[in-house]
């Protein structure tokens, strides 16, 4: 693997996708997230780093309210994407969750088949007319999750047969099945060996041509070699925000500075 | 000695022999236990258990094979004459018993000595009005031979006893001194232990699995008493259940195989829908306070007794069917039908199926709905697609549990659905299953060697083969769509 690959750092656009402002998180008692302020810009990936515990993942479970489904969490403040605030009450979590798509830490393919799993979210949102249809997306999603080759002789077999990394790569490939606008993904290689994470770090390089893409990592290597724009995170506060380049080489806050050379963690 | 008194016994001296090897292996080490192989504790260990394990083993085995050779014995004096054949051998051999129960009664209430039993002759004295009088009462004068039989039985009893006690201290001792001798720095008594437990937990698991045998083998045993006395097509395909204790009776399993399937069909219809949805609720969306406060208030539901569950169906479910549905539609007007049985019965195996099932959708990963739900997918649609089929084999287990149990449930049938074995389509009517049969044809004064009592074998044995069928084909359907997560 090549640690000095740099992805390109030019952004194609800059209009924002993402707008959050004054996030704060309460798992109950507990403050998790102190006045937020983020602008995602639309086909960019922006890298979340930070030490354990200290509110990135919680802010990436905020962007398709996946924090709902935890009981005792309250989140205040404002998250608009493309100017909709998502937590107005008029908004739908489920179609929400259908515009920003989510990959997981552990790879979590469903115990049914490769084709099924890719499947699942057309099926459920309706999305194709019929089975011919349904089999492009499914071949496309999977293509685009470099998938198919592997794949394509073993549809019918469980996904959860495939090694970890192929079964990551299933579900990128289920997440980017529903056409979402944004993904969002949390330390989607934490779980993986070296050549499975060159990849899925290709990979997501690939997709910023039609999403956002937001990645939490713990490996600011990694964070380094597939993002344009990095937040830095620290005990609930995001500490500093900008250009990839910028953070890691000339970081504007002295705790950035501290976490990328290694003194606080 | 008696059996108790010398299990004590036992016990003492392997006790004594925990302590004794203890000590001894300190004292072999010179005082420094960290020279032994193993620690003291398992030293004394080894000799409590060469000392107990042995003696209690051969003690089991004398009692177990003790009154079949007393039995042996002692039938071979009574004459061929009076006892022909099997069964009129078996109750003189009761009489002599019951002669013998009597002698030791008058010994230790003092109305008879020891030292004149052996000179005494039956019809020289009043047997019958002494052993009357200390309370044992004899259909009959006792006979000679009967008399000689059971002084034989008391003397052989009495000298076996001894003898036992002899065998069984000895072997105690055998096993303590072998142990003892063994006590050695090097010796490994911490394995010798280990190897005494697996032996243990191995014996365990043989009673488990060989009283398994020993029911099916009693059942398939009586089951073929009964073919040779009543014809197998018969008993399968005859739609009569009418057994007449004079014989000439109709025994067709057919009527009460019915009953058993539809009175257990509406125990499940009742009962799954209603525990597997609760099970959901549970899980899925009640908060964790509801949970903990209704989840024990529904497995009380199984703790009620089945014959307060016959109490309910007998005098509220059935006459509120009969009252609303039944005569209203014409249907009879019966208070004990099927409905009723199946409707309670349902009632009773919810918890089965709720409980069991929360349990297994509790255990599917927290993953595998954060995957769904993070696609838009809405919790029902969750729960139908990745949830359930996760949980198929045990949720189908759990069905499969409340069903035996349905179609092993005697006391609400009874109280719910009569005792009529019929063949009907409506469930208005009373009808009955297999167990009920099962308790009324062993129930009563009934000869035991007609084919009216030993149906209830074949009865029994034919629910077993239906049950043990169910669950094989449970599983592999379970199997079959099963979709395992990791």
């Amino acid at each position: 693997m090549n640690d000095m690959r740099i992805a390109e750092r030019v952004v194609d656009s800059m209009e924002s996708k993402i707008t959050a402002r004054g996030v704060q998180v309460f798992y109950g008692q507990n403050h998790a997230l102190k006045d937020v302020d983020v602008d995602i810009l639309d086909k960019t990936v922006t890298a979340f780093i930070g030490p354990s515990g200290c509110g990135k993942s919680t802010f990436l479970r905020c962007l398709n309210r996946m924090n709902d489904t935890i009981d005792g969490c309250v989140v205040k403040g404002s998250i608009k994407i493309d100017s909709e605030d998502i937590y107005d009450p008029k908004v739908d979590p489920v179609q929400l969750r259908a515009k920003v798509g989510m990959v997981f830490q552990k790879p979590n393919p469903f115990p049914k088949s490769i084709y099924d799993n890719v499947a699942y979210g057309p099926k459920i949102h309706g999305l194709t007319r019929n089975k011919a249809e349904l089999d492009e997306v499914v071949e496309t999603s999977l293509r685009r999750a470099a998938l198919w080759n592997e794949a394509k002789d073993r549809l019918k077999s469980p996904g959860t047969g495939l090694s970890g990394g192929q079964q990551q790569r299933l579900c990128i490939a289920r997440a980017i099945a529903t056409s979402p606008e944004v993904l969002l993904m949390d330390e989607p290689c934490s779980a993986l060996d070296p050549i499975a994470t060159a990849q899925i770090e290709e990979l997501i390089d690939e997709l910023r041509s039609q999403f956002s893409v937001v990645i939490v990592t713990h490996s600011m290597q990694q964070a380094a070699r597939v993002s344009q724009r990095t937040a830095f995170f620290h005990l609930g506060y995001l500490v500093e925000f900008g250009e990839t380049g910028q953070i890691f080489t000339n970081p504007k806050d002295p705790r950035t500075e501290s976490y990328i050379t290694g003194r606080i963690g | 000695m008696s059996a108790g008194l010398l299990s004590l016994t036992v016990l003492v001296l392997a006790v004594a022999g925990y302590i004794l090897g203890r000590r001894r292996a300190v004292s072999v080490a010179g005082g420094d236990a960290r020279k032994l192989h193993s620690l003291p504790s398992y030293h004394g260990q080894s000799v409590f258990l060469f000392t107990a394990v042995p003696a209690f083993i051969l003690m089991i085995f004398w009692l177990l094979a003790q009154p079949v050779y007393i039995e042996n014995r002692v039938t071979a004096l009574i004459p061929n004459i009076e006892a022909d054949d099997a069964a009129a051998r078996e109750l003189a051999m009761a009489d002599v018993r019951r002669v013998a129960s009597g002698l030791d009664l008058a010994i230790a209430q003092g109305a008879l000595q020891q030292a004149d039993l052996d000179t005494l002759q039956a019809d020289a004295t009043d047997l019958r009005g002494k052993l009357a009088g200390v309370g044992v009462a004899l259909g009959a004068d006792v006979s000679q031979y009967t008399f000689d039989a059971a002084r034989e039985y008391r003397a052989l009893k009495s000298s076996l006893g001894i003898g036992m006690a002899v065998a069984v201290l000895a072997v105690a001792a055998a096993g303590f001194a072998f142990a003892w001798s063994r006590i050695t720095v090097a010796f490994r008594a911490r394995n010798v232990s280990e190897s005494f437990v697996i032996a243990m937990l191995i014996g365990a698991s043989l009673v488990a699995v060989l009283t398994t045998f020993g029911i099916v083998f009693s059942l398939v045993f009586e089951t073929w008493h009964f073919f040779e006395l009543y014809p197998a097509r018969d008993f399968f395909f005859s739609t009569t259940w009418s057994p007449k204790f004079g014989g000439g009776s109709s025994l067709g399993i057919l009527p009460l195989l019915w009953g058993t399937l539809y009175v257990s069909v509406i125990a499940l219809l009742v009962a799954v829908p209603i525990g597997l949805l609760s099970a959901i609720y549970l899980s899925e969306y009640a908060s964790r306070r509801f949970r903990t406060f209704v989840k024990p208030l529904i497995e009380i539901l199984a703790g009620i007794p089945t014959i307060v569950y016959g109490l309910f169906a007998l005098i509220t479910v059935g006459p509120l069917l009969r009252d609303w549905f039944a005569q209203p539609m014409g249907l009879g007007n019966s208070s004990s039908s099927v409905m009723t049985a199946g409707i309670v019965m349902g009632i009773m195996v919810i918890p089965f199926v709720s409980s069991l099932s929360d349990d297994i959708i509790n255990a599917v990963p927290q993953s595998m709905r954060d995957g769904s739900l993070g696609l838009g997918a809405t919790p029902s649609e969750t729960i139908r697609k990745v949830v359930l089929p996760a949980a198929l084999p045990g949720v189908v287990g759990a069905i499969l549990l409340a069903a035996s149990r349905a179609i092993g449930e005697t006391m609400i049938v009874v109280m719910g659905a009569g005792a009529a074995a019929r063949l009907s389509m409506n469930p208005f009517e009373a009808m009955t299953t297999v167990t009920v049969k099962i308790v009324s044809q062993l129930t009563g004064d009934t000869e035991f060697g007609s084919p009216e009592t030993l149906v209830a074998f074949a009865l029994g044995l034919t629910l077993f083969i239906i049950t043990l069928g169910l669950n094989v084909i449970a599983l592999a359907i379970v199997r079959k769509y099963r979709e395992q997560y990791e």
